[in-house]
């Protein structure tokens, strides 16, 4: 069943920025771009455990804190190794001040050595 | 406007030796940028290009799995061939080729050298084998993950990243740890002051041990028992011993051939494209120094600098601008803390703390030259760190133009 989860308002979240949401398993991170429009996607870089709301937004991508690839905020996919596997991508709703979320039923690609239990 | 004339013809074979990190780059940056002909990658591991820094940390440890490390996406792989087992014996300027172990001459248009470094080795001396450890490649990280390290006695000779994972890794895996390094405090001369006393303190909290500042001279064994001797007499008994004592370029083969090699470490001469001067011939990578680094002003064997070189050789050869080098980066992860820094660290004169304490290990650390800041080094400082580099990132001058 989908449904819908509030993660966070939009005065958490700074415009360039990730917020990680540890709420949920595994972790999300809520992106607000320099443009104002807010994505949201699995927190934890397909390569390594590396939180990707720590990353560098631009262009609607985030660049990984740790190695080069990058994600794109709008389909997860990754445009260079080290990372091979994309990341989900979580819809997201803004309701008021309220950003909500909806969970993406794929199966996560964890990094090797994370598991969600 | 700058016009740029590719170095190699796009329907050309390109054949490169080497199949690591560097290799799998200058490939895919000649795929991208429009190369149609034919590439193999010779490779003297069995293995295609797979990541290397895992295999003192994650591989090490077994988290990771050898299908984990491949460079290469099996869902979208290079259009490219991978021979591996293949060694090149000597290079043909004309006819331009490599003749490989196997006595097969490789016939090429354009060949891009990237056959990287080998691990350096401690002499040994004794009645038997002595349990000597290297970590270059998933040979050597496979040997030392199929060791029992429960209870053993561990020596880890070094004292840069290398060495430190290596302990980490150890550590965790239940062994009593001893480094022995030139440095007190490793790696003070390199990073600064602070940022040495935060490593040992990393590590002595764990309970590593650390010899007294000296050089490891050699191993002796005898039926049961081995010991690491150090230029200052010290003896440490150790079932297991590690090197991490650098490694040299791998350019044994290129000897008496018509490249440049820098006499006192066989890396080859390149310019800032990775052009050795023998025409179709290129370099990258760790085995070879390019004209910025032999002044200093780049690092040498970094993972960065190896990614960026293969990318830079690739625009070369296909004659599309290159991208600007950024500012280098490495990076290391020793227990729950990743060491991470920025920038021309060499050139400052000046280490200040900007955050976080010594025995925290979370420091921020910035380096300063002529009071202007040159580089940036944080423990567990991600966000920081990435701002830093993204910030001081030099664009591409197309999408400059743009
Ligand atoms: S951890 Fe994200 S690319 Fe390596």
């Amino acid at each position: 069943m989908q449904v819908s989860l509030r993660v966070c308002s939009l005065q958490d979240l700074e415009p360039g920025e990730g917020l990680r949401i540890e709420s949920v398993t595994p972790p999300i991170a809520v992106f607000l771009t320099e443009e104002g429009t807010v994505h949201a996607v699995d927190d934890t870089c397909t390569h390594q455990d590396a939180s990707l709301a720590a990353g560098w937004v631009e262009d609607c991508r985030v660049e990984c804190p740790l190695h080069e690839s990058t994600f794109s905020l709008l389909t997860g996919e990754v445009d260079q190794p080290p990372a091979k596997k994309k990341v989900r991508v979580h819809e997201v709703q803004i309701d008021g001040d309220d950003v909500y979320v909806e969970l993406s039923q794929e199966a996560p690609n964890l990094p090797p050595g994370v598991t969600t239990a | 406007m700058t016009s740029y004339i590719a170095g190699s013809p796009t329907e050309g074979h390109l054949l490169i030796i080497g199949a690591g990190l560097a290799g799998y780059h200058a490939a895919r940056g000649a795929r991208e940028n429009g190369h149609t002909g034919p590439i193999t990658i010779l490779g003297d591991e069995s293995l295609p290009a797979y990541d290397r820094p895992a295999l003192s940390k994650a591989f090490l440890s077994g988290t990771v799995t050898v299908q984990d490390l491949a460079l290469d996406d099996p869902d979208h792989p290079l259009d490219v061939t991978w021979i591996g087992g293949s060694s090149a014996v000597e290079l043909s300027a004309s006819p331009l080729g490599v003749h490989t172990a196997d006595g097969t001459f490789h016939m090429a248009d354009t060949i891009i050298i990237v056959t990287g470094a080998q691990a350096s080795r401690l002499p040994f001396s004794g009645t038997r084998n002595p349990d000597v450890y290297v970590i270059r490649n998933v040979d050597d990280a496979m040997a030392l993950r199929g060791c029992v390290a429960e209870g053993k006695k561990v020596a880890v000779v070094g004292g840069g990243f290398l060495a430190l994972e290596a302990a980490s890794t150890w550590m965790d895996r239940g062994a009593e740890v001893t480094v022995v390094a030139g440095e007190a405090n490793p790696g003070t001369a390199r990073l600064g002051q602070p940022v040495g006393c935060a490593i040992r303190a990393l590590h002595e909290q764990r309970g590593v041990r650390f010899a007294e500042p000296s050089r490891a001279q050699e191993v002796e064994t005898d039926e049961d028992s081995q010991v690491l001797r150090l230029a200052d007499g010290t003896r440490i008994e150790a079932d297991i011993v590690i090197c991490a004592i650098g490694a040299t370029p791998s350019t044994a083969w290129l000897r008496g051939s018509a490249l440049t090699l820098e006499p006192t470490t066989a890396a080859i001469l390149c310019d800032d494209t990775g052009f050795t001067g023998v025409p179709g011939v290129w370099a990258a990578g760790d085995c070879a120094q390019w004209a910025s680094q032999a002044s200093g002003i780049r690092p040498i064997g970094h993972w960065q600098e190896a990614v960026e070189q293969a990318g830079i050789v690739a625009a070369a050869l296909t004659g599309v601008p290159p991208a600007p080098f950024q500012e280098p980066y490495f990076w290391s992860e020793q227990y729950d803390v990743r060491i991470q820094a920025a920038g021309r660290l060499a050139q400052a004169d000046q280490v200040q703390i900007l955050e976080g304490t010594i025995e925290g290990g979370d420091l921020l650390v910035s380096y300063l030259k002529d009071g202007e800041e040159v580089g940036i080094l944080g423990m567990n400082r991600l966000r920081e760190i990435k701002r830093w580099r993204k910030l001081r990132q030099i664009k591409h001058r197309a999408a400059l133009a743009a």
